[in-house]
C-alpha cells in the first residue's frame, strides 16, 4: 500500500500564496503526472510530499499515515532531481549506494542491490567512473539507479528530463515508462511538458496558479476538458479558439463570429450564455471532403501561412478575426494566398463559457 | 477524481514543525557564544566601568557619572592621537588606492612572466605588520641602513637622517612603510576586478572612439566600484586601528608624536592602568566605529 | 618600445617591493661585521646560520612553535564552528540581515577596544599567559572572517545535492559532514590558510595576554628592540623564521589569494 492523500494543503512563500487548497488522492501503483505552466505550484506540491517543504496548513498522508511532521528520510520515498544531484567526489557505485550507506545497510546487500539496479539500467560498465565522465543520459540513469536501490514505496520525479536534448528526452521517456512497468511502485512525476504528461501518465493532474484544474486519464482530459485552460494546455499544436455570439432564430441555433460569419451549432442548452468560445483542434479541421454530412461546418479562407513538418502540414487561416490552424496531409499542395475549402465536424467542437472558463 | 477532505481540524489548525526545525539554531550557538564574548561582553564591561573611577591607585567602583567622558574632551593627548590617526589614514588610503590602480593597469594586459611578478609583489602584504615595521626600521637606520647609504652616495656626502626619531621624518617613514606593505593588497584586488570587466564593453567603446580616460571613468570605474568600495572599507578600518607597524617603527615616538589612537589607548590601559578612563576611550571608539561600519555595510548592501 | 618601457617599470616596481624583504633575509645571514659595516654590504659573503643558531640555543625559537600552536588550533576550531554557522545563514537565513551585518561588523572592530575588558576577565580567571586563553580569543576573533568567506562557498553548492541526501536517508548533521564539507573542500582549505595567516601575524592580543609561557614570534621580535641598541641579527632572524612559513603556505594557494584577502569581494 503506497497511496498518497493530500487534503486542504495551503502554502505561502512570503506573501505569495503558492498552493491554494490542494485536495488529491493518488492510488497505489499509479503513475501520476503533475503538469502545468511555470509557477503553478507543481514542484512545490511535489517537494511538500517529499518533506523538503514544511506543511503550513492541511495534511499529507502516505499509506494512510500522516506525514506532516515526518522527516524526508523517514517517509520511505525516493526522488530524482532535475539536475541529477550526483555527488561529484564519489564514483557511480558510491553515488548509487549513498542512501544505503546512510542507513547502515550491510556491505553485501549494498553490493547486491547496486549491481542489480545497474544491470536494469544498463550502466554496469560505468560503476567505477565519476559523474564528470558521464553523458547527460548516463547521469540521469545513475540518478534513477539511486532511487531504485532504496526500494522505496513512492518515487518522485522533479522535471528529470528538462536538461536533456530533444532526442535524448524521447529515449529516456520510454525508459521511465518501462521502469514503471517493471517496478510496480507509485510514481509522481512533475513536468511542464504536456507531451511527457500525455505519454507517461496513468492520470494527469493539471495545475494552474496553485489550484488543481482537472484530474483524469490523459485522453479524458484531451477529449473532455473541463475548462478552456485545459483544452488549451493539452494538444500540440494548440487547439483553435473562436469567439462568438449565440443567435437563436426559430429552430436554428447559430454562432455569429466577430467578422459576421455564422456557424450553425448542434443542440444548445438553455443555460448557455450569450457569448461563448468555440474550440476545435487542428486535427479535426481539414480540407473540405466531397461527401457532405449535416454536421459539417464549411468555409473558405485564404492561406496565410504554410508550415510543413514532414508527416503533416499545418495551414494557418483567419476566422472570426483570429488565426486558425488546420492540419492537412503533406501530399496536398497549395500556396500562400490561395483560397482553401475547409471543414470540421461540429460534433468535434468544444464549447466554453468565456466568463468562467468551464466547458458547456 | 479528487475528493474533498476539508475536515475542520486539518484545515484550521497549523501543523507543528518538523523535528529538524531547531537544527539551524544549534549550529550557530557556539559561534554566537564566542562572538558575544568578544562583541558584547567587552562593550558592556567598558560601559559600566567607564562610569566608575578605577585607576592604578584607586579602586573606586562607585558611580561617578560622566566624569571620565568629560575628561575625554579636555584630554589633549587623546585628540592629538586621533589627529595622528586621521593624518595617516587620509594620506595612506588614497595613495594606496591610486598606486594600486596604476599597478593594476600596468599588469592588466598579457605579459611574459606576469604570474611571477605578481606573486613576488604580493609578498609584503602577507608578512606581519610587526615584521614590516621592523624591516623598515632596519632600512632606515641612520648609519647602517641602506637608505641613508644610498642617499649619501647620491648627495656625495654623508647623510644621517634619523628617520624614526626626527619629527619631520617619522611620518614619511611610517607612510612609506605602510604604503609599501599595503599597496599590493589594493593592487591585487583591483587587478582581479579590472580583469573581470566585460571586454566587449571596453572594445565597443574603443571602436566608438573613446580614449583611455573616458573608458576608465565611464565604464571601468563604475564596474569595479563595488569591489573598490569594499577594499577601501577594509583598508580604511585597518588604517584607523593601526598599531603593530607604528609600534615597531617608532613606538609612538618621539614622545607621543606618532601616537595613534590605538597606541594611546594601550598606553592608558597597560602602562598607566587608568582602567575607567581607558574604558571610556574604548567605548567611544567602539561606538564611533560601530556607527560608521554599520552604515557603510548597509549602504553597500553587503549582507544581502 | 612600449613593451620595453613596461618591463622596466614592472622591474622597478618589483625591486621596490621585494628589496626590503631581501634585505631582511640578507641581514639574518650576515655576520656582525657585515651588518655593522659602512658602506653597506649588499649581500652576505656566505650564508651562515649563526644568527638562527643563537635563537634556538636561547630557546627563543620556541616562540615560533607557540605561534604555530595558537594559530593552528584556533584555525581548526574556527573553521568548524564558523562553517556550520555559515551553513545556517545560507540555507535557513537564520537571523536575517541583521545577524549577518552584526557578524561582519565584528571583523571590523578595533582590537584595542576590546582588549582591556578581556584582559581583566582573563586575569580574573587566571587565563593570562595560557594557551587555552589565547586560542579561545583567536578563535572568536577569526570567526567573522570564516563565517563570511564560507557563506560564499556554501552558496555555490547546488542545493539538490543536500536535498537528495535528505531524502536518501541522511540527517541534517550527516548532510553537513557528507555533502557540504566535501563539496566546499577548496573553499575550506583557502579560508583556513588565510585564517591561519591572520592569526599567525597577530600581535596585540599576544602582547597583552602572554607573559613568558606563550610568547608568539611577533612579540618575541619586539623584545629585541632595546632602548640603546637593537639586536639586529636577532630581529632579522626571528622575523625570517616567522615569515617563511607564511610565504610557503601562501605560495601554494595562489589561486585563492584574491578571494581570501578581499573577503570574498572578488572571486579572482
Amino acid at each position: 500500500m503506497s497511496d498518497v492523500k493530500i487534503s486542504g494543503l495551503h502554502k505561502h512563500f512570503g506573501a505569495v500564496h503558492v498552493l491554494k487548497g490542494i485536495d488529491l488522492e493518488i492510488p497505489t501503483g499509479e503513475f501520476t503526472v503533475l503538469v502545468g505552466p511555470s509557477g503553478c505550484g507543481k514542484s512545490t506540491l511535489l517537494r511538500t510530499i517529499a518533506g523538503l517543504e514544511e506543511v503550513e496548513q492541511g495534511e499529507i498522508a502516505i499509506s494512510g499515515q500522516r506525514m506532516n511532521d515526518v522527516r524526508p528520510r523517514d517517509r520511505n520515498i525516493a526522488m530524482v532531481f532535475q539536475n541529477y544531484a550526483l555527488y561529484p567526489y564519489l564514483n557511480v557505485f558510491e553515488n548509487i549506494a549513498f542512501g544505503l550507506r546512510a542507513r547502515k545497510m550491510p556491505e553485501s546487500e549494498i553490493k547486491e542491490r547496486v549491481t542489480s539496479a545497474a544491470e536494469m539500467l544498463g550502466i554496469t560498465g560505468l560503476l567505477e567512473r565519476f559523474p564528470r565522465q558521464l553523458s547527460g543520459g548516463q547521469r540521469q540513469r545513475v540518478a534513477i539507479g539511486r532511487a531504485i536501490v532504496r526500494k522505496a514505496q513512492l518515487f518522485l520525479f522533479d522535471e528529470p528530463l528538462s536538461n536533456l536534448d530533444a532526442q535524448l528526452r524521447d529515449e529516456m521517456r520510454g525508459e521511465i515508462k518501462k521502469l514503471h512497468q517493471t517496478i510496480d511502485v507509485t510514481m509522481i512525476y512533475v513536468t511542464h511538458d504536456q507531451i511527457e504528461a500525455m505519454t507517461l501518465a496513468d492520470r494527469i493532474v493539471l495545475m494552474r496558479e496553485g489550484r488543481i484544474e482537472q484530474v483524469g486519464a490523459p485522453l479524458d482530459l484531451y477529449e473532455r476538458p473541463a475548462t478552456h485552460f485545459v483544452a488549451g494546455f493539452l494538444g500540440s499544436p494548440k487547439i483553435n479558439f473562436v469567439h462568438g455570439e449565440v443567435l437563436i432564430s426559430g429552430s436554428e441555433q447559430v454562432l455569429r463570429l466577430v467578422d459576421g460569419e455564422t456557424i450553425s451549432l448542434p443542440a444548445i442548452a438553455s443555460t448557455w450564455p450569450k457569448n461563448i468560445i468555440l474550440g476545435i483542434r487542428p486535427q479535426y479541421l481539414g480540407l473540405a471532403s466531397e461527401s457532405r454530412s449535416p454536421d459539417d461546418v464549411r468555409f473558405s479562407r485564404i492561406i496565410d501561412l504554410i508550415q510543413p513538418t514532414g508527416s503533416r502540414t499545418y495551414i494557418t487561416v483567419k476566422l472570426g478575426g483570429r488565426d486558425l490552424v488546420a492540419e492537412i496531409e503533406s501530399t496536398s499542395r497549395g500556396n500562400v494566398g490561395d483560397v482553401l475549402d475547409l471543414s470540421f465536424n461540429r460534433l468535434n467542437a468544444l464549447f466554453f463559457d468565456p466568463a468562467t472558463g468551464r466547458a458547456l | 477524481m479528487a475528493q474533498s477532505f476539508a475536515s475542520v481540524s486539518s484545515a484550521v489548525r497549523r501543523s507543528p514543525q518538523m523535528p529538524d526545525h531547531n537544527f539551524r539554531y544549534w549550529i550557530i550557538a557556539p559561534s554566537v557564544f564566542l562572538l558575544l564574548l568578544i562583541g558584547l561582553f567587552p562593550l558592556i564591561y567598558a560601559f559600566v566601568v567607564s562610569f566608575q573611577q578605577i585607576t592604578m591607585t584607586d579602586y573606586d567602583t562607585s558611580f561617578a557619572g560622566l566624569v571620565n567622558y568629560q575628561a575625554l574632551f579636555s584630554d589633549q593627548r587623546l585628540w592629538e592621537s586621533i589627529l595622528h590617526t586621521i593624518v595617516i589614514t587620509v594620506i595612506a588610503l588614497p595613495v594606496e588606492l591610486i598606486l594600486g590602480l596604476a599597478l593594476a593597469y600596468l599588469f592588466l594586459e598579457k605579459m611574459y612572466g606576469k604570474q611571477i611578478f605578481i606573486s613576488l609583489i604580493v609578498l609584503p602584504t602577507v608578512i606581519s605588520p610587526i615584521v614590516s615595521g621592523a624591516t623598515w626600521r632596519l632600512l632606515f637606520d641612520q648609519r647602517y641602513g641602506p637608505i641613508n647609504q644610498v642617499l649619501s652616495w647620491i648627495a656625495g656626502r654623508e647623510v644621517v637622517m634619523l628617520w624614526t626619531i626626527e619629527p619631520i621624518l617619522v611620518y614619511p617613514a611610517i607612510l612609506i612603510c605602510e604604503i609599501w606593505q599595503w599597496t599590493p593588497f589594493m593592487f591585487l584586488i583591483l587587478l582581479a576586478a579590472l580583469s573581470s570587466v566585460d571586454k566587449s564593453l571596453t572594445e565597443a567603446a574603443e571602436l566608438d572612439g573613446a580614449g583611455f580616460w573616458r573608458i576608465f571613468l565611464k565604464i571601468e570605474l563604475p564596474a569595479i566600484w563595488p569591489v573598490m568600495a569594499i577594499a577601501i572599507l577594509i583598508r580604511g578600518v585597518d588604517l584607523f586601528r593601526i598599531f603593530d607597524m607604528v609600534w615597531a617603527l617608532t613606538g609612538g615616538g618621539p614622545g607621543t608624536y606618532t601616537e595613534t589612537i590605538s597606541i594611546y589607548t594601550y598606553v592608558q590601559g597597560f602602562r598607566q592602568f587608568e582602567t575607567s578612563y581607558t574604558a571610556a576611550i574604548a567605548f567611544l571608539i567602539v561606538a564611533l566605529m560601530s556607527f560608521v561600519v554599520t552604515w557603510a555595510i548597509r549602504r553597500m548592501g553587503l549582507a544581502k | 618600445m612600449v613593451i620595453l618601457g613596461r618591463y622596466l617599470l614592472a622591474l622597478s616596481v618589483l625591486i621596490f617591493f621585494v628589496f626590503p624583504i631581501y634585505w631582511l633575509f640578507a641581514i639574518s645571514f650576515k655576520t656582525p661585521e657585515e651588518i655593522f659595516h659602512f658602506p653597506p654590504v649588499w649581500y652576505p659573503q656566505k650564508i651562515q646560520f649563526a644568527n638562527y643558531w643563537v635563537l634556538f640555543k636561547d630557546g627563543d625559537a620556541t616562540s615560533v612553535w607557540n605561534s604555530f600552536i595558537l594559530a593552528g588550533s584556533s584555525t581548526i576550531i574556527a573553521m568548524i564552528l564558523g562553517t556550520i554557522c555559515a551553513y545556517s545563514l545560507v540555507r535557513f537565513k537564520t537571523g536575517g540581515e541583521n545577524f549577518a551585518v552584526w557578524i561582519i561588523s565584528q571583523r571590523l572592530m578595533p582590537p584595542i577596544a576590546i582588549i582591556f575588558p578581556i584582559f581583566l576577565l582573563y586575569v580574573f580567571f587566571g587565563w593570562v599567559d595560557s594557551y587555552g586563553g589565547l586560542i579561545l580569543l583567536y578563535t572568536a576573533f577569526n570567526l567573522p572572517y570564516v563565517i563570511w568567506m564560507m557563506r560564499g562557498y556554501i552558496e555555490d553548492i547546488p542545493i539538490e545535492l543536500e536535498e537528495s541526501a535528505l531524502v536518501d536517508g541522511c540527517s541534517r548533521w550527516a548532510v553537513l559532514w557528507k555533502v557540504v564539507f566535501p563539496m566546499a573542500r577548496a573553499g575550506l582549505f583557502a579560508t583556513a590558510v588565510f585564517t591561519f595567516v591572520f592569526a599567525w601575524n597577530e600581535f596585540i592580543f599576544a602582547l597583552v595576554l602572554s607573559r613568558t609561557e606563550v610568547t608568539t614570534y611577533t612579540v618575541q621580535v619586539t623584545h629585541y628592540f632595546g632602548g640603546q641598541s637593537n639586536f639586529w641579527a636577532k630581529i632579522a632572524a626571528m622575523s625570517v623564521l616567522g615569515t617563511v612559513p607564511v610565504f610557503i603556505t601562501v605560495a601554494t594557494l595562489q589561486r585563492f589569494l584574491v578571494r581570501g584577502i578581499s573577503m570574498g569581494a572578488v572571486k579572482g
